[in-house]
């Protein structure tokens, strides 16, 4: 038996030439073991940490969709349980349109996005017809919210299973890296949900906030789904405010009504508001100036209005609100609604620094006009 | 481990469409802006929901 009590530490750590075995060995096995078995031991690892983050995005899933069905239940009136239809719509999928000869893929796109978008309302209006139109549209981002919580968890999964089936690190690595990303999405699209149940402004909704305030004293009407117009005019100027109809959670169609205005009277620049992602070291709520249409969501709408401005030679300006995606898209925060006036006020200055008496204006407040009525 | 809890509450402000006095209350549920809301306790005329935003507490 080795009697570890009579070591010689020089013999033992090869500082003399009759190296002992021993010491060969504690040198010689973990080489072995890390050389075979290295990125097994980095799987097991690495499992631990990305098994936390899934097990959190299975509850996020199972929150959200809760909370959905506790919302139809106590504020709509329904006809039959929900809940076997409500499943059903989260795991509904939409399959994106062939882009292998891009000709024609923006309108194939809206085609299906708006087919999906008219399909859900359809059949949430089948599970509660007396549900108003408000009512609506807070279930709709709610059960947005759900499915794509249920997405993200599904895929999240899919990867993870798959690296540990095959036991192949590389393909959990990826993983890895883009799950902190996919967990701040993922703990926004939850926390988002008492902001859309409560009908409460979002950060995104800083736009809609400032025409709104703007339209306040105008006279109204709607110009395309789910889209107000209101005219009016600022030193001989005359602005065309467009935004979402609120308070309901919507972003309007923008570009719809842009086409229509601009086919009955002539533009001489569109003013875009919108909130816009900080870059990591921005401060948040900070207002920022530019050129170019502002508007995120699938790039439809984006086209849409790049393409009458380009056909009408009208220049587009923006103005943007910097913030967080968390901050976008959950209950609008003290800074950024504290900024409303003087994003106002910018907007006043780029007609006067853009325009001349005379001319025509088109301001769209871009973002979901949750709690935002004009 | 060492994170402190965070609660968002939300708050609404009316100004008084009369003298602007502005008052901070916490959000009730049915408040969306540019709604007239309450009486000024100033001049009595009544009051819009200028603003609604949330405020983070760390516990």
């Amino acid at each position: 038996m080795l009697d570890f009590t009579n070591l010689d530490f020089d013999q033992l750590f090869g500082m003399k030439d009759d190296t002992n075995p021993l010491m060969m060995l504690v040198w010689i096995l973990p080489i072995i073991l890390f050389v075979f078995y290295g990125q097994r031991i980095q799987l097991y690892v690495t499992s631990g940490e990305l098994k936390k983050g899934i097990k959190k995005l299975d509850s996020f899933r199972k929150e959200s969709r809760n909370e959905l069905i506790d919302y139809l239940k106590k504020n709509t009136s329904l006809e039959g349980d929900p809940v076997k239809k409500i499943d059903q719509f989260i795991d509904y999928f939409t399959i994106m349109p062939v882009d292998m000869d891009p000709n024609g893929i923006v309108d194939k796109v809206q085609h299906t996005v708006r087919a999906r978008e008219d399909y859900t309302r359809e059949h949430l209006k089948s599970i509660s017809p007396q549900i108003s139109d408000f009512e609506l549209s807070k279930v709709q981002t709610l059960l947005e919210i759900a499915s794509s919580l249920q997405m993200i968890y599904k895929i999240i999964n899919h990867m993870f299973l798959t690296a540990k089936k095959q036991n192949n690190y590389p393909l959990i690595l990826p993983l890895q890296m883009i799950l902190p990303f996919i967990m701040e999405q993922a703990v926004a699209m939850k926390d988002a949900i008492p902001a859309f149940k409560l009908g409460q402004p979002v950060g995104d909704g800083i736009g809609p906030m400032v025409v709104g305030k703007m339209m306040l004293s105008c006279k109204k009407e709607i110009i395309s789904f789910q889209t107000f117009l209101a005219k009016t005019n600022f030193e001989d100027r005359t602005l065309y405010l467009l935004k979402a109809e609120g308070p309901g959670s919507t972003v309007g169609r923008p570009a719809d009504a842009l086409d229509v205005i601009t086919s009955d009277s002539k533009i001489d620049a569109i003013i875009m508001i919108d909130a816009a992602l900080k870059m990591e070291g921005e401060d948040s709520a900070s207002i920022a100036r530019g050129f170019g249409a502002a508007i995120g969501g699938i790039g439809t709408e984006r086209f849409n209005i790049e393409a009458i401005a380009t056909s009408k030679k009208i220049p587009i300006f923006s103005i943007v609100v910097k913030q967080s995606v968390s901050e976008a898209i959950t209950l609008m925060t003290k800074e950024i609604a504290d900024v409303a006036d003087d994003v106002s006020a910018q907007v006043y200055e780029m007609i006067q620094e853009n325009t001349q008496k005379g001319q025509s204006v088109v301001i769209i407040g871009v973002g979901n006009t949750s709690g935002v009525p004009q | 481990m060492f994170s402190k809890k965070k609660i968002t509450t939300a708050y609404t402000v009316e100004k008084c469409t009369k003298c602007g006095m502005l008052k901070k209350r916490k959000f009730t549920e049915g408040d969306v802006l540019f709604s007239e809301s309450s009486k000024c306790n100033s001049c009595g005329e009544s009051n819009m929901i200028e603003k609604i935003f949330g405020e983070i507490l760390e516990q």
